[in-house]
């Protein structure tokens, strides 16, 4: 580190490059890079956080000239009509190309189009990425020499570079072709982003599909749509049935504080229906949660209808009757079982669990709400009339609040801490 | 016509009058009486040379009485049945069911004290051979008489006989089996059709839906299974299943409109409702609470004469596409000449005449006296049959190429036709099931104190099979005694001969291993049962035709050299076969995809489509 450091240092002031060198002692967004320059090839740049990008933020700047963002801020003024879209954008580095016909301080305007890219909503553009490349100057800043592909060439243009490819990797945006052309024109084969730009290639393809529960990419601003889906995400079982149980009021109508006017959409599939209705009632159930779920950046709550694990001694033993089969044996009457050099299941400990009956989503966590949830599942579960449904909310539920809610006292987690152990207490006396 | 009427008549008036002659012919030539079943003890490594060989003959007296009465009926069939016109209007016309009728046969395994012919399984046999010349004519038959009516003669009391099998018989009145459910499929448990006692109990009020019932709408005699309360001999009530004997004009009793069906377009095939229908608490079939077991015995019994149907069915086949093979030209070559469409005639014969061999052999097992259990052999028939038929029918369409596809000629319909023998008198899937397990079960039991010997770990127990295993490893020749001196297979098929022995004996070997290692868990192991199900099918079908074609050579009949070459043939594809699947069986062999399968299907399974992204998709 302190070696490559020093090199680029070395070399910065060999160039007189005293700005490149100053932001690289402050290491504000150019210490990034370095952990990346000496271990070369073999390793992709620092893991860091989704969020953060190579990207200078605006916040930070009074190390950086302000003079020139100022100038290139006026380019990304809103219309006439305050629009905002692709269209303004490409004309607005179109504009910066006219304006600046050598380019004048092209890498503070990359940044800049960066970080204008998402007000814009062209982040996951990849013919807006390729136009942003293609303000940088053609053919200037390749090596022309051994040395100059060994030391960082250009780095603060290189750097400027992979900011770009960085915010194409964060948003998902595969590069293409002209995008490896371009970086070939810029850069040269032997350069930083190209590096990148292969890295890109290579691992893209491959972690694109590596969630075996892919989320759609645009998730539905609709709650209740939200809900199903969060729903349908959870379920494993295909023939489980999203029902709505009460729509939501629309947004305008002057009382959607009411807890009553809420969504609430559950899921439940036929086997859990059956299973509720073959559930003792003297055992009463739980209603459950409100447990968090991710999906993207939402985050939506859900609570569960469960019952407590049956003891041992009171679990049914699933008997072959006697007459069911009427073409073959369903069992054969021999004294002995599967030997055990013939067993092929691995020695898992599980954990066994307590039935889940059904699965809510609903605007509300409070009791009435979920109340009325219950009273939805009763019409397609008679059984449900006669089982006692004990609604165990925890508090702390660790939703996110906004901050106008911050002056309610939040409730003290370690009473809903108290909650969960003292069920899980009764769990286990009971199991 | 009228001539030809009277001609019928006039047979069918003399088999109702001679039932003597029948009485003395139901019971064919077999020499001893059976000892044990022969395809259960195939699971023990053993052959029951007595059951199978000599292969079963019918006295001369019976054989001409036989074909005396196939003739008229093969004339009928082959000259007045249209087979098309049936096929497109998916109807019998009422004069060919009143010519059907007339020729008695309505009641062909009726006794003859109830008006029916009483013919034995192995006529039986032989008639189904004609009337497998029409697929529709075949299962409205099997329909009535080897389901419908079989309830009446294996467990009704005497006045139900006489009050219910004359008019079955005649064919004044047509049976049909009443048992599938729409929620109920070989699943007897959920069987919804509900019998409540009356409060004067002397009427059962029935109430319930059937579907897939054949002659639904023809018949006016029905055999019912309904779930009753049964009061257990420890006091506790119980839904069992009964049968009865429900009448049409009970009252109630309706039925849907036919079934739109792929193939046997002309036999009927409806929902039948019933609502209210009271029957008497005379026509339970067999004891209250004992339908199940009624049920099974009709089922298991129903079988074994798709054998010899399909393969009367086929051998007209082969005739027909031989024709057109032999006719049409290409390249100034008849078809016949091409290796590729030889092999396909070679394909069918070998069917034909295995399925002809296994047929007959089963039904004179089945007409020895005493009840033998023959419900593996005739579920074995059954299996190999239907999939013969299926194989060999698509071969001749094949033959034909396009012109078979039209519907100018019978290729297209035979294909529908055939289809469903797959599908009916339990699924082939589960026929599987049944051979491999019951004959487990034999063995097993059998078995039981050897394998808890090894498990306990007795010494001279385990030493004995390791030496065991260690001589079949070094390749012993295995002699079950079918060759050599005083052997029953003819010398020339000692190959095949020894080929079975050698099948049989590792078969045993393989079985046993099988229950050390799976134990009553076997029944799970559906992929292994079907392997086991189908190896014991090709032993059986193996035997049948060595000893068919042992005894042709033996008497010299008509073209025997023919039959020796099929036999062979057979002998040597199926040894083969069996060494594959035996291999199979084996642990951690690697012809086993078992696992793999399981994987796959499972993950279709979960997400219920194809997985796989399309080949011209790309990552980015």
């Amino acid at each position: 580190m302190s070696w490559a450091q020093a090199i680029l240092v070395a070399r910065g002031l060999s160039r007189g490059w005293g700005g490149v060198c100053s932001t690289a002692l402050t290491g504000a967004p150019f210490s990034q890079v370095p952990p990346q320059a000496p271990r070369g090839l073999h390793c992709s740049a620092a893991a860091h956080n989704p969020d953060s990008s190579l990207v200078p933020r605006p916040p930070e700047p009074p190390r950086r000239p302000v003079k020139a963002l100022a100038v290139h801020e006026e380019l990304f003024r809103p219309a006439l009509d305050g629009a905002r879209d692709k269209a303004n954008f490409v004309q607005a580095v179109q504009n910066f190309a006219e304006y600046n016909v050598h380019k004048r301080g092209h890498v503070d305007f990359i940044y800049l189009a960066l970080r204008k890219m998402r007000q814009y909503g062209v982040e996951r553009d990849l013919s807006v990425y390729n136009l942003l490349l293609d303000v940088f100057p053609k053919e200037v800043f390749r090596p022309r020499n051994i040395f100059h592909s060994i030391f960082l060439h250009y780095p603060r243009q290189q750097e400027c570079g992979i900011a770009v490819l960085e915010q194409m990797e964060n948003h998902g945006v595969m590069p293409n072709k002209e995008t490896e052309f371009l970086l070939l024109q810029i850069f040269g084969r032997k350069s930083y982003p190209m590096l990148k730009l292969v890295r890109m290639k290579l691992w893209f393809t491959r972690f694109k599909n590596i969630n075996p529960f892919p989320v759609p990419r645009d998730l539905p601003q609709d709650p209740v749509d939200l809900a199903s889906l969060a729903l349908r995400h959870m379920e494993p079982d295909l023939s489980a049935r999203v029902t709505t149980y009460q729509m939501p009021l629309p947004k305008d109508s002057p009382d959607t504080m009411d807890p009553a006017e809420t969504h609430i959409v559950g899921i439940q599939s036929p086997e859990q229906q059956s299973a509720l209705a073959r559930h003792d009632p003297a055992r009463p159930i739980f209603v459950e949660g409100p447990f968090s779920l991710w999906l993207r950046d939402k985050c939506v709550y859900y609570h569960i209808l469960r019952a407590d694990l049956l003891p041992p001694e009171k679990r049914e033993v699933e008997e072959i009757p006697e007459e069911w089969n009427l073409y073959y044996p369903m069992q054969l009457d021999l004294a002995y079982g599967r030997s055990s050099w013939d067993d092929y299941e691995f020695n898992i400990d599980e954990v066994e669990e307590g039935p889940v009956f059904a699965i809510c989503v609903a605007g509300a966590h409070d009791q009435a709400t979920l109340a009325k949830w219950i009273q939805g599942l009763q019409e397609t579960n008679p059984a449900l009339a006669r089982i006692p449904v004990v609604f165990r909310l925890s508090g702390s539920s660790g939703e996110l609040l906004a901050s106008s809610d911050l002056e309610e006292p939040p409730p003290p987690p370690p009473e809903g801490q108290e909650e969960e152990d003292t069920q899980q207490r009764q769990q286990q006396g009971q199991s | 016509m009228s001539g030809c009427g009277l001609f019928w008549r006039s047979v069918a008036a003399r088999f109702c009058r001679a039932p003597a002659a029948f009485a003395v012919s139901r019971r064919p030539l077999l020499t001893s009486p059976p000892s044990r079943a022969f395809a259960k003890e195939l699971f023990l490594g053993k052959i029951q040379k007595k059951e199978a060989f000599p292969f079963p003959e019918v006295s001369r007296d019976e054989l001409n009485e036989i074909n005396q009465f196939v003739g008229p009926v093969e004339k009928f069939f082959t000259e007045e049945v249209d087979s098309r016109k049936i096929d497109q209007e998916g109807k019998i016309p009422d004069e060919t069911l009143e010519k059907l009728k007339s020729l008695g046969l309505f009641g062909m395994q009726v006794p003859e004290e109830y008006g029916g012919l009483g013919l034995s399984n192995t006529m039986y046999a032989r008639l189904g051979e004609v009337i497998g010349l029409d697929a529709s004519i075949a299962v409205t038959l099997a329909a009535h008489q080897a389901i419908g009516l079989k309830g009446i003669i294996l467990a009704g009391s005497k006045e139900q006989k006489a009050r219910y099998l004359p008019r079955l018989a005649s064919g004044e009145h047509v049976a049909a089996f009443c048992l599938t459910e729409p929620a109920s499929g070989s699943d007897a448990a959920s069987i919804r059709t509900r019998a409540t006692l009356s409060a004067d109990k002397r009427h059962y009020v029935l109430n319930g839906s059937k579907v897939w019932i054949t002659n639904g709408g023809l018949a006016s005699v029905f055999t019912v299974f309904a779930k009753t309360e049964v009061v257990d001999s420890d006091g506790s009530v119980k839904d069992k299943i009964t049968a009865f004997i429900v009448e049409r004009d009970f009252g109630g009793v309706t039925n849907g409109k036919p079934e739109d069906k792929m193939g046997i377009r002309g036999s009927n095939t409806c929902e039948v409702h019933f609502e209210n229908t009271r029957v008497p608490v005379e026509n339970v079939l067999g004891e209250v609470g004992g339908g199940f077991k009624v049920a099974m015995n009709i089922l298991n019994s129903g079988r074994f004469s798709m054998g010899s149907t399909v393969a009367g069915m086929l051998k007209k086949l082969i005739g027909m596409t031989a024709e057109y093979a032999c006719t049409r030209k290409q390249f100034n070559r008849s078809l016949s000449e091409f290796g590729l469409i030889q092999e396909k005639f070679a394909l069918m014969a070998q069917k034909a005449y295995v399925m002809e061999s296994m047929a007959y052999l089963t039904a004179a097992m089945l007409d020895a006296p005493g009840f033998p259990d023959c419900s593996i052999e005739t579920a074995m028939v059954k299996v190999f049959s239907s999939e013969g038929a299926w194989t060999c029918v698509s071969e001749a369409l094949q033959v034909l190429g396009g012109s078979g596809y039209v519907r100018d000629h019978p290729y297209e319909r035979f294909v529908r036709d055939s289809r469903i023998l797959l599908i009916f008198e339990g699924t082939n899937e589960i026929l599987r099931m049944y051979i491999a397990l019951t004959g487990l079960q034999h063995a097993g039991r059998i078995l039981t104190a050897r394998v808890k010997e090894l498990k306990r770990g007795n010494v001279t127990t385990i030493m004995e099979t390791v030496g065991q295993r260690l001589r079949d490893s070094l390749g012993r020749t295995v002699d079950l005694g079918l060759t050599g001196k005083l052997g029953v297979v003819h010398p020339s098929l000692a190959d095949g001969a020894h080929k079975l022995e050698e099948n049989v004996y590792y078969f045993g070997r393989s079985v046993e291993s099988l229950l050390l290692r799976f134990g009553k868990t076997i029944v799970e192991e559906q992929l292994v049962l079907k392997r086991v199900a189908n190896v014991l099918i090709n032993l059986y079908a193996m035997t049948a035709v060595l000893s068919r074609a042992s005894r042709s050579i033996r008497l010299g009949l008509r073209d025997h050299d023919h039959e020796v070459l099929l036999a062979n043939m057979f002998c040597s594809e199926a040894y083969h076969q069996n060494l594959f699947t035996l291999s199979q069986l084996d642990k951690h062999s690697p012809e086993n995809l078992d696992e793999l399968v399981k994987k796959v299907s499972q993950q279709i399974l979960e997400k219920r489509a194809y997985i796989c992204t399309h080949p011209l998709d790309r990552a980015s």
